[in-house]
């Protein structure tokens, strides 16, 4: 087997003319965060609505929550990022639909908004099986002592809820944060799409990706121990 | 603005799409569930045999494989698959692998991970008595799993191995960054070569949730039938 | 003389279930198994010899030493947590023990050489939660193990199956499934799946403690009928009524020792030790 083993690769300079293609790599690395982060925002809170919806007595917000979610889950995410990518600037008024093509961040725009809503639709899920595993006496509690329906969920409800579901969010994040690298295929210039490039431009294969799944194996890691820190942190004392 | 939305392209394609596209996608999903379905369960049994070296090598790859994203998986097996075919072979330049093994062994070895979690989770589901059972009844340790462990588990995960597929389905869509010719990529290409985006990835997007959606329905139905009865 | 009210053979009718079963034919007269052939008397069936058993740094057993002889029936009783099931459990190995050796039908059962399934195959057990296999019909319930272990054909362990099943009155039964049968018939199933196997020593763990009380009388029915055919039987139970019917001798543990073991008028009579009069005092006051 003839394979030109070569792990100082990572300290030469990479065709882009700036840095190495260790550099080229932790740029890769810092967009997968920047890109995870800012679609988990979107995902954590309109997530929340969706499964606080599904949770309520009125059977229209249940209709438009379960609809949400049934839509979003049952599509590829490939597919959904062609979707928005490629379709929606096409269906937009004209003016509206160029200025989207030319705004500098495309990819990244287009990626965060489509893992938001792509991840709300799972978040949902969670945060409606956390708020059905409380004791049904909880919400009855709440509006026995005056509160409005939104002041039980904001104070009785949803922090219960999302003490349970900790770790269930958990690894959706980490879903989120590995679905990143679906956005290579929009143009995202994310860890996985800097290892690929890296690997074309100095047939260093498995150089390139074992750096990738190293990173990718840390992100976990310290998400892991993040999220064991939270959970120790929001325990309610006497529980479990 | 479906004005100028083009029927005829979606269906002067769709012996493409479909006898092509889909019969791809649909093949590589029931090769991979059925195979990642038996490896799981083994990688399963060896994470809870307790036996040191064994339960840590499976726990160690279902972690890492399940810490990667899926098309970080598919390019180390694209380019690992002939490396390792000329290893075994003992042939000194990489093996030729076609796309559609290539595909079917990434989607097998990833999926297995996820699949094993599911046998595990239905394995220890099972009572400690139903093993005592068995075992005072003179069986072996196979016979225990093969005849009484693994019915149950896979009778009680029935309905989590089924979603679990119909997520292998949608995930085979990633088989695109290989440039294979899947439903979407047939999709893909019928869009790049008539300038048609909008119709084709609308088309898909329906195609995909008509199938998953009809899917769940189904399991969702299963899941209250299949129900041992206790 | 008894304190549990013996019903008579077939009167007593499982409660009403979601899924209740027709008419129980009864239990039939005739014998549940041959007779073993006598053997040269003194050769003990189980010798448990010195077993001690750790949790850890926690001991559940200190050395325990008994014998049962060939076609002897021996209740094993005690407070909860005395570790008598641990003890029962040992004798089939269903329990690993550290030290001591317990020796069935001259097979050592702590012996590397030993072949466990088939050690087990002549030891039939019957568990506090019956344990069929749910996923199986009564009658597969009944023949997997035969096929499988001793290698019956379907024909004939199918025959044993269905002659055993009408000795504990449930022939009608056998295309059911467990979950369909009360727990009495289902603890009656189980005892006829372990006679399948034709064992040459049945061992009961607590076999009545998981009925509701009008379900446990066609189970001890079954038992009194298998110990008068000489079956050897060591039974942890809290049934005394059943003890001063058939047992030969009773077995008193607690804290994981053999505090008391004696004939079974002896014991009743006037146990020597005073945790075995504080026990039956509690237990025979009801």
């Amino acid at each position: 087997m003839n394979y030109n083993w070569n792990w100082g690769i990572y300290f030469e300079p990479s065709p882009e003319g700036v840095g190495t293609y260790a550099d080229m790599l932790l740029s890769g690395l810092q967009w997968t965060v920047a890109t995870a982060l800012s679609s988990w925002v979107i995902a954590f809170f309109l997530g929340s609505l969706i499964g606080v919806m599904r949770t309520l007595p009125s059977k229209a917000a249940q209709a438009f929550g379960t609809a949400y979610v049934e839509l979003f889950r049952n599509i590829p995410l490939l597919v959904q990022m062609f979707l928005w990518y490629f379709v929606v600037p096409e269906l937009l008024p004209e003016s509206l639909g160029t200025r989207l093509k030319q705004l500098p961040n495309a990819p990244f725009v287009t990626a965060v908004v489509c893992l938001g809503l792509f991840t709300a639709s799972r978040v949902a899920e969670q945060v409606r099986a956390g708020i059905q595993a409380l004791p049904r006496g909880q919400g009855m509690a709440g509006t026995a002592l005056g509160l409005t329906v939104a002041q039980t969920y904001r104070h009785v409800l949803l922090p219960n809820a999302y003490r349970i579901i900790l770790p269930p969010l958990t690894s959706e994040f980490l879903n989120n944060l590995k679905n990143t690298s679906v956005a290579l295929t929009i143009g995202l210039l994310e860890l996985t799409a800097r290892a690929r490039a890296m690997q074309e431009f100095s047939f260093q294969v498995f150089e390139a990706f074992t750096a990738a799944t190293i990173l990718y194996v840390l992100i976990n890691v310290v998400v892991i121990v993040l999220a064991t820190w939270l959970e120790r942190t929001v325990a309610v004392p006497g529980t479990r | 603005m479906f004005a100028n939305f083009d029927f005829g392209v979606i269906a002067s394609s769709l012996p493409y799409l479909f006898g092509q596209g889909m019969v791809f996608t649909v093949t590589l999903t029931a090769l991979a569930a059925g195979m990642g379905v038996v490896l799981g369960t083994l990688i399963a049994l060896m994470r809870l045999s307790g036996i040191p070296g064994v339960t840590h090598l499976a726990k160690g790859y279902v972690e890492l494989m399940r810490s990667l994203p899926l098309v970080l998986v598919i390019f180390w097996f694209y380019f690992l698959v002939p490396y390792i075919g000329a290893w075994a072979t003992r042939s000194s330049t990489p093996m030729q692998v076609g796309a559609f093994p290539s595909a079917l062994i990434t989607f097998t070895l990833f999926e297995a991970a996820f699949f094993a979690e599911i046998m595990r989770a239905g394995i220890q589901s099972i009572a400690k008595g139903q093993t005592a059972a068995a075992q005072a009844l003179g069986l072996t340790y196979w016979q225990t799993m093969g005849s009484i462990v693994l019915p149950q588990a896979f009778r009680n995960m029935l309905p989590l191995l089924l979603t679990q597929t119909i997520v292998l389905f949608q995930d085979t869509s990633l088989v695109y960054v290989l440039s294979l010719t899947d439903f979407l990529g047939a999709a893909s290409k019928v869009a790049q070569r008539d300038g048609r985006l909008v119709e084709m990835y609308l088309f898909a997007a329906v195609v995909y949730f008509a199938v998953c959606f009809a899917a769940s329905f189904l399991v969702r139905r299963l899941h209250s039938r299949v129900a041992i009865i206790r | 003389m008894t304190s549990t009210p013996m019903p008579a053979p077939g009167a007593a009718k499982p409660v009403a279930t979601a899924v209740q079963a027709p008419e129980d034919e009864g239990l039939q007269t005739g014998p549940l198994v041959t007779p073993p052939p006598a053997t040269a008397a003194g050769v003990p069936m189980i010798a448990i010899d010195a077993i001690s058993k750790w949790y850890g740094s926690f001991q559940v057993l200190t050395d325990c030493t008994t014998q049962i002889a060939k076609g002897e029936v021996v209740v094993v009783c005690g407070p909860s947590g005395s570790g008598k099931s641990t003890l029962i459990k040992c004798v089939n190995a269903l329990e690993p023990f550290q030290s001591g050796q317990i020796t069935v039908d001259g097979t050592r059962v702590k012996d590397k050489a030993t072949n466990l399934p088939k050690l087990r195959s002549r030891v039939g057990m019957v568990f506090q939660h019956f344990e069929l296999f749910p996923h199986l019909s009564i009658i597969e319930n009944l023949t997997l193990a035969q096929r499988k272990v001793l290698g019956r054909s379907s024909d004939d362990a199918k025959t044993r199956g269905r002659d055993l099943l009408a000795r504990v009155g449930l022939s009608a039964h056998s295309e059911k499934y467990p979950g369909q049968l009360s727990g009495g018939q289902q603890q009656r199933v189980a005892i006829a799946r372990a006679l399948a196997m034709n064992p040459v020593v049945m061992l009961f763990d607590e076999p009545t403690s998981a009925l509701d009380p009008e379900m446990v009388g066609e189970v001890l029915d079954v038992m009194v009928e298998l110990a008068r055919d000489g079956m050897t039987m060591m039974v942890v139970t809290h049934e005394m009524g059943f003890a001063r019917k058939v047992a030969d001798r009773v077995i008193f543990m607690d804290k994981g020792e053999i505090v008391e073991d004696a004939k079974k008028d002896d014991f009743f009579g006037k146990p020597r030790s005073e945790r075995a009069q504080h026990f039956l005092s509690k237990i025979l006051q009801h």
